[in-house]
């Protein structure tokens, strides 16, 4: 279901703020079976920079369609962040952007 | 002390040690605590994933959220805290299961995250982070009026 995700990451005096963006429906088993779909959800995100994890969270499927999420941390400029996302049927994604 | 206790006790102590240590380096938290993910009532949820320990309430931890939600199908929240902890769970009463996101939170982290989450009607939000090391947990809540669910009703 999910294609794509879109990731902002911007440095600015040590501190890199991160945007990303997860193209899904999220919908845990209730809402699938008002709508007739499968249920599809993330459970689970990841992101990490030079091999050290930066973000890590769980959810259930009462997160928001298209989970928008924001972050700081400390970082610089040019090193790459890559996020994992696994959902409900054990699909996995990655998407990777060079922090700016 | 005769040699035979001082190994029992020096076992048991070790064990004590390491069952917490287990826990801290938990990372995929459906996994670690299926139970959690099922329960219906914030009170139960907390209680299965963080245990009995008593709850504290703390100015360092925050979270900023709407008195009033138009759309329950995105409520957006954001969590602020200066306390080093080890991990932050949201738990609400408004779904048929409480517990919505953890967090684990790096070291050296800026405790700073935004996010959104559905909600089908009006109920109590609760975030409680666990501290990293004391294994304190602290706690917040607020109330959030949701006029149109988001569950896709």
């Amino acid at each position: 279901m999910a294609k794509k995700m879109k990731i902002k990451a911007k440095e600015k005096k040590g501190i890199v703020k991160v945007k990303a963006m997860f193209t899904s429906l999220m919908a845990d088993k209730e809402e699938a079976v008002k709508k007739g779909i499968k249920a599809s959800y993330i459970k689970y995100i990841v992101a990490k920079v030079n091999d050290v994890v930066v973000y890590e969270v769980t959810m259930s499927g009462f997160m928001s369609e298209n989970p928008l999420i924001k972050f700081k941390f400390h970082g610089k400029k040019g090193d790459k962040i890559i996020f994992t996302t696994i959902d409900n049927n054990g699909k996995e994604q990655t998407g990777k952007k060079k922090i700016k | 002390m005769d040699r035979r206790k001082f190994l029992g006790v020096g076992l048991a102590a070790f064990a004590a040690i390491v069952v917490p240590g287990t826990d801290l380096k938990a990372m995929n938290f459906r996994e670690t605590k299926p139970k959690a993910w099922e329960i219906e009532k914030t009170v139960d949820g907390i209680k299965a994933l963080y245990g009995n320990a008593g709850l504290k309430k703390s100015d360092k931890l925050t979270f900023k959220a709407p008195k009033l939600a138009e759309n329950g199908g995105s409520i957006p929240i954001t969590i602020k805290s200066s306390l080093d902890l080890e991990s932050i769970a949201l738990f609400q009463d408004a779904n048929p299961r409480c517990l919505s996101c953890v967090f684990s939170v790096p070291k050296d982290a800026i405790i700073e995250y935004d996010f959104r989450i559905k909600m089908r009607q009006t109920a109590v939000v609760t975030i409680v982070g666990k501290e990293r090391g004391t294994g304190t947990l602290y706690t917040a809540s607020k109330e959030i009026d949701v006029s149109i669910g988001g569950c896709g009703g």
